[in-house]
């Protein structure tokens, strides 16, 4: 009896094995062998394919741990220079000075819009770049004067940090003002939640993070659309980086691979973003 | 004294040593990293000017406003309710209603400032929202609620263990004298325990003025010195949460070590005038 | 005239009483009626069944599991630092120490007892940055920065607790084994402490609630979103009050924004019971409530 049950057992474990190691998939091979910790911080786009990345890896491989923080695009670079990360996310290309200063190489493994959103309680569907300037600047201050209701707009805002913000400002309202008494939001996620729940709320955020509960708006007529930003029609549009500060470790290379590789390109898919080529 | 009792002596001398080494380093840190900011501006300026980094502005003066004026009104509206409650709790109710009253108020005192900006976010924002119609609900108004709510627990504690220590000789007598429980309490009780309420009174400011979480979720962090109540603000502590993201070398970065030593200078004022206050009561009662 | 004021007095009080009662009610009840029905293993471990992620090592990501466990270990460690140092530093200013030097410690103790807790954790954060660039650059905000940082923010307490405990023992237990020829040592560690135990049990138990409930700390000294279950102090880790922080300001579905719910009832459930234990183990709590800031 006992041998019997021995012989199952082994029976069953060698099953799984079998299954196990016919499940792994090209991508994730390059993590085999590896071990330890993989820190990534930054831009807070980045953190749903990051997340559904480091749950695949970490499934296949225990020995491996990856940990993942938000804190903005700003936060990201800075930190990868520092060296207090490995992967540093930013939703901008870093500047010159931020690359050269730091030794940094930059992985940019997708391309993403960022959308004006409003409730979808509100009417207005569509919006100039001129009309948008003027409501970030605080020069239109109610909805009826774009066409909608008669009620006062609250805008909402990112922190000087933000990878969203600094191509929303540089893009859409081409280097205008924000209004000093705008609400400031500290991610995309607290922007969505901002203005899913705010009927008079106008924000920003990355295509990726829209979903039902906010309204995208159209730019001078061209719908923020993932066909529209990879075309190029959509201007306000913005590649997704990871940097690393020079040569990254093994452990980040796999990563990074990964993120290049099909099951990387799939989930980044998945998420609302269009996978780029290395 | 033994050769052990020396030893003893030493360790534990030492650890105090270590510990009261702490809030001193603190405050070194603080400078030192705060250097650069200081090198470059007067404080003067720094204390009085507007925030706008992208113009080279770094003066926190909107973010003490801020933090001036929650700080001050959630005490305003928490000082009267403490006062109230420890009333309660010295004898103007029934025990059969004080006592679960003080039970409650001591369990208050372990509720997360997490939690309470949780609910702040998702039962007090939209509310404030609707009841108002002006900005996005995240403002001055939204926090001081559960700021206040907040203090409330620990200044009641503190105020009825003030009224605790005042003499029962003192209560007495006033019983003697034909006062009824209100009369004591409000012409007897109230004054004798002034110190203690004081003393109460500044220390809880100090906290309001240190809470991070409720300001950083519901008062809406826009840089900028409200106007009213109804208008989103930054306090100096989620001024430091929000910038810590900024570069390390930046002057912004230096600016949160500024916020913090003004944090760190008030709290201990306070924390000085309530251990004098306490002091002076501790002399007169012996 | 006269009559109505006492009247209005008593009328002021119970107005008060209500506020405070009404408010505390809002509170939990609110968070009690949103995240009640969500508290289940579910909640925990996600889609992995409890026996797995308890014993089988496997990583769980949609539960609350490694978030709980981030919070003991950073508790844990950051009261295991605190003890020895807060205990010894409790009993030299009740035993070893008078006059103007116990009077300037105290102050001390007083001043570190009010820094806001965002301090404490600029200044852990600003540590990390050092010993970043003076020891190793893998050395970044981790678990222990964060819990030595904590453990500067309970200290206080413990001193507090401990130093009161000793000096409420009444003269005639005190001076007993002295007069039969103990010497200080053996009278502080087989009268005195015991006698006090009490008392600084009750103050552990506070900053471990203290320690539970901090979210401006951990928020600047090394929290991240996804870390998994703590591995080494040298990681960063997860914790139940930066997931509910977290959850209110980017949850992306109703399921987050339920485990956020569910999350903060845990959290309140925890922070209060440990408040209330410590307040039944020793009755005469007051104003180290005031302590944390």
């Amino acid at each position: 009896m006992a041998y019997r049950r021995g012989f199952l057992f082994i029976c069953v474990l060698s099953c799984i094995l079998a299954v196990t190691t016919g499940v792994h998939a090209g991508g994730y091979d390059a993590f085999k062998g590896l071990e330890g910790t993989l820190r990534i911080s930054g831009g807070t786009a980045h953190i749903p394919v990051m997340k559904a990345l480091a749950r695949e890896v970490m499934t296949r491989y225990p020995a491996i741990r990856i940990t993942i923080a938000g804190g903005g695009s700003g936060v990201g670079i800075k930190q990868v220079g520092e060296g207090l990360v490995d992967i540093g996310n930013s939703g901008r290309r870093p500047t010159d000075q931020e690359i050269s200063a730091y030794g940094l190489r930059l992985h940019r493994w997708a391309v993403d819009g960022v959308a004006a959103v409003v409730h979808p309680e509100n009417p207005v569907r569509s919006l100039t770049s001129r009309q948008v300037q003027d409501i970030f600047a605080g020069r239109v201050t109610n909805w009826k004067e774009v066409g909608g209701p008669d009620r006062a707009i609250h805008v909402f805002t990112r922190d000087e940090a933000s990878g969203t913000r600094h191509v929303f400002w540089k893009k859409a309202l081409g280097k205008g003002a924000i209004r000093k008494d705008a609400d400031v939001v500290p991610s995309n996620g607290a922007m969505k939640t901002a203005v899913a729940t705010d009927p008079a709320a106008i924000g920003y955020i990355s295509v990726g993070y829209v979903d039902e509960t906010v309204q995208a708006l159209a730019l001078d007529g061209v719908e923020p659309s993932l066909e529209n930003v990879r075309s190029g029609r959509y201007p306000v549009a913005r590649g997704l980086y990871s940097n690393t500060k020079g040569q990254p470790s093994a452990l980040a290379q796999a990563f990074l691979d990964l993120l290049f590789a099909p099951e990387g390109r799939r989930i980044i898919a998945s998420k609302g973003y269009i996978p780029a080529d290395r | 004294m033994s050769r052990r009792e020396r030893l003893v002596r030493k360790i534990l001398g030492t650890a105090t040593l270590c510990a009261a080494a702490l809030p001193l380093s603190i405050l070194i840190f603080m400078l030192i990293l705060a250097r650069p900011l200081l090198s470059s501006f007067s404080v003067s300026d720094l204390l009085t000017g507007s925030w706008a980094p992208l113009q080279g502005r770094y003066g926190i003066l909107p973010m003490m406003v801020a933090s001036f004026l929650l700080a001050s009104c959630s005490l305003a509206v928490s000082f009267p309710v403490s006062l109230g409650c420890a009333g309660l709790i010295f004898g103007l109710t029934p025990p059969m209603l004080a006592v679960p009253l003080r039970r409650l108020v001591q369990l208050m005192t372990g509720f997360p400032t997490v939690v309470y900006g949780f609910v702040g976010v998702f039962l007090l924002v939209p509310t404030v929202r609707h009841l108002f119609h002006a900005g996005s609900g995240r403002c001055l108004l939204s926090a001081l609620v559960p700021l206040s709510l907040m203090i409330t627990p620990t200044m009641t504690l503190f105020f009825s263990d003030a009224f605790a220590a005042v003499p029962r000789p003192i209560l007495l007598a006033a019983a003697a004298a034909g006062a009824d429980p209100v009369q004591r309490f409000v012409w007897v009780v109230i004054p004798s325990a002034r110190r203690g309420l004081a003393a109460g009174l500044v220390l809880s400011f100090g906290r309001a003025l240190g809470d991070t979480l409720i300001a950083l979720m519901l008062a809406g962090n826009a840089a900028q010195v409200p106007s009213g109540f109804l208008e989103s603000a930054r306090t100096l502590t989620a001024h430091i949460a929000l910038v810590i993201a900024a570069d390390l070398q930046s002057l912004e970065f230096a600016s949160i070590f500024l916020c913090g030593m003004v944090l760190y200078v008030l709290t201990s004022c306070a924390a000085l005038c309530a251990w004098k206050m306490r002091a002076a009561t501790r002399k007169n009662s012996r | 005239m006269k009559r109505i004021w006492p009247w209005a007095v008593r009328c002021g009080c119970y107005a008060a009483g209500l506020w405070i009662v009404s408010g505390a009610a809002g509170v939990v009840g609110f968070v009690a009626w949103r995240g009640l029905p969500h508290l289940n293993a579910q909640l925990l471990f996600g889609d992995v069944s409890a026996r797995d992620a308890l014993f089988g090592g496997v990583p769980v990501f949609d539960g609350l599991w490694p978030a709980v466990l981030g919070t003991v270990a950073l508790v844990t460690g950051a009261v295991a630092l605190a003890a020895p140092l807060g205990l010894a530093t409790g009993i030299y200013l009740a035993e070893f120490s008078r006059g103007r030097l116990k009077e300037v410690l105290t102050v001390f103790f007083d001043v570190l007892a009010g820094i806001p807790s965002v301090v404490v954790g600029l200044f852990g954060f600003s540590v990390s940055l050092l010993l970043h660039k003076l020891v190793s650059p893998r050395l970044g905000p981790c678990l222990l920065v964060a819990a030595f940082s904590l453990m500067i923010l309970v200290l206080p307490y413990v001193i507090r607790a401990t130093q009161s405990a000793l000096e409420e023992v009444p003269q005639e237990v005190r001076l007993t084994a002295l007069s039969l020829g103990a010497d200080r040592v053996q009278n502080l560690v087989w009268v005195l402490l015991p006698h006090s135990l009490q008392g600084i049990a009750s103050g552990l138990l506070l900053a471990v609630g203290r320690c539970a409930e901090d979210t401006a700390v951990i928020l600047l000294t090394g929290v991240v979103v996804t870390a998994g279950v703590p591995r080494s102090v040298l990681d960063p880790f997860e914790a139940l009050p930066f997931y509910i922080y977290y959850i209110s300001t980017q949850y992306g579905s109703t399921e987050e924004l339920e485990r956020g719910f569910a999350a903060a009832l845990i959290l309140l459930g925890v922070s209060v019971s440990l408040f209330a234990l410590a307040y039944a183990v020793r009755r005469a709590v007051g104003s180290w409530a005031l302590y944390r800031a």
